[in-house]
């Protein structure tokens, strides 16, 4: 008898266990999401510096639909690998393009935004389009969709120079000062930027013939069950209208990116 | 908890890639230090001169590159002098940040080797019929260079490991910015920044060895 219980004893703690992340999260009761707060209106801090933004909601939205609290950890756009890998993050909710070279190392969900592309100029530099950053000083924020697109353009003209800074609010410095001749970044950062005031002599003249970016979510990739329900929540935001609600509420009045998939998925 | 499956191949093929980045790194170093090193005499043969303005000069350099971070130093010398309307490319902020930290450093360890070199060599050249610039070129700089020289290998090593810094300012033709680059194409994160450690590490162990090599030979009593 007494071997027969310990017997059983010892199965139960050598059954494997298949608590999967979606089940640690659940069981955690907190969603840890890694968000970029140096990407407006995407992420970034109100003036008593808590996080606000698209994405910032987004991971609200995420955890109230999982019933656990949410908590944003500030991740740079360098950062957002090492700190799923490292466990401090359980998903990114961090703009990150979803690019095949990096599904090779992380999972990413469908897209749940996409970004369009302009070209913002320093008024002395006398372009008019994007074709006029043939040949210039060119830089955007290192380690973006965008900075890859633009450095890869470069490279096809084989004339100018591509320069990538660590933050927007250095590429729009740049910018602004006239080390940079032009830069491309996302519409909305480009506005954003432009209205604030905060660098004189800059404008938007163009929109940059890109793939529009689409972004995703994304954690790690052997996560199955965790990026089901990732895919699945995206689905459901657009299609309660929510991603509608977010649009507008950040980005502005106008028609955010169809995520639909016609006859499908509305 | 490292969730990671490591893929070295992957990474590896953009080895040629990063040890072209490695020379970038070594030239802005090497420039920088050779530099840094002529700044530095005459930052000395400032401070020697008895002048107040330029010893006074001397003194404001050193406690400016000593006591501020070497990141500032390099974001300065970028988007700093630019609001002056002087534009500096990212390789020469980063040359002009670098060599402005190690004149200041080096002209520390040179007032150090200088106390190590008796007042009265000075005086011995001077009744002999040596200038005062004379007596400091043939007698005292000699020995203050052989004295501060493995201080300033030191110094070599902290130039290569600051160009690292150069991101700051838009360099990516430089070692790390050609691996931050790598990484934002390709997500390889662990490995990439793996094998710069590794060719950071075996560059500057090769110039800690090599100065001590040179070091045995030419100093030898």
């Amino acid at each position: 008898m007494k071997k027969l219980t310990l017997t059983l004893g010892l199965l139960a703690f050598a059954a494997p266990s298949y608590a999967d992340k979606l089940d640690d999260i659940i069981a955690s009761g907190t969603l840890r999401c890694a968000v970029v707060l140096d990407f407006p209106p995407m992420g970034m801090r109100d003036e008593s510096n808590n996080p606000i933004g698209f994405d910032v909601d987004y991971c609200n939205d995420l955890a109230a639909a999982l019933g656990v609290n949410a908590e944003i950890v500030e991740t740079p756009f360098p950062e957002r690998i090492p700190a799923l890998m490292s466990g401090r993050v359980d998903v990114g909710v961090a703009s990150t393009s979803d690019t095949l070279e990096r599904a090779k190392t992380v999972g990413m969900s469908i897209p749940y935004y996409a970004f369009e592309n302009a070209v913002t100029v320093n008024d002395n530099s006398g372009i008019t389009d994007w074709e006029g950053m043939r040949g210039k000083t060119v830089g955007a924020t290192a380690g973006t969709y965008e900075a890859i697109w633009l450095e890869g353009q470069i490279n096809e003209w084989g004339e100018g120079t591509f320069r990538p800074y660590q933050t927007q609010a250095d590429v729009f410095l740049a910018l602004s000062q006239g080390q940079l001749d032009a830069t491309v970044s996302t519409v909305e950062v480009a506005n954003a930027n432009v209205a604030s005031g905060n660098f004189p002599g800059i404008s938007v003249v163009d929109k940059a013939p890109m793939v529009p970016d689409y972004v995703a979510l994304f954690t790690l990739r052997e996560e199955y069950g965790l990026i089901n329900y990732l895919n699945l929540f995206v689905n459901q935001q657009v299609r309660t209208g929510r991603y509608a609600e977010l649009y507008e509420k950040w980005i502005g009045e106008g028609e955010p990116a169809d995520l639909t998939i016609p006859g499908i998925y509305r | 908890m490292f969730n990671y499956t490591f893929q070295w191949k992957q990474a590896m093929a953009r080895l040629p890639q990063m040890l072209d980045g490695a020379l970038v790194t070594m030239q802005i170093a090497l420039l920088s230090m050779l530099l840094g090193i002529l700044l530095a005499v005459v930052l000395t043969m400032f401070r020697l001169s008895g002048i107040r303005v330029l010893a006074g000069f001397t003194k404001t350099w050193v406690e400016i590159a000593r006591n501020t971070p070497a990141l500032f130093q390099i974001y300065m010398a970028h988007f700093g002098v630019a609001s002056l309307g002087i534009y500096l490319n990212p390789f020469l902020s980063l040359l002009v940040g670098i060599t402005f930290n190690n004149a200041g450093y080096l002209a520390e360890n040179f007032r150090g080797a200088l106390k190590a070199i008796p007042d009265t060599q000075t005086r011995a050249a001077r009744s002999l019929g040596l200038g005062a610039v004379g007596a400091f070129r043939h007698v005292v700089l000699p020995q203050m260079l052989r004295i501060s020289f493995l201080p300033m290998t030191n110094q070599m090593v902290w130039a290569i490991l600051m160009t690292s810094l150069g991101v700051t300012v838009g360099m990516n033709t430089d070692l790390y910015g050609v691996t931050q680059d790598l990484n934002a194409l390709t997500f390889r994160t662990f490995e990439l920044f793996a094998i710069a450690a590794v060719i950071f590490y075996v560059i500057t162990k090769v110039i800690t060895l090599g100065a001590r090599l040179i070091a045995a030979r030419l100093f030898r009593y």
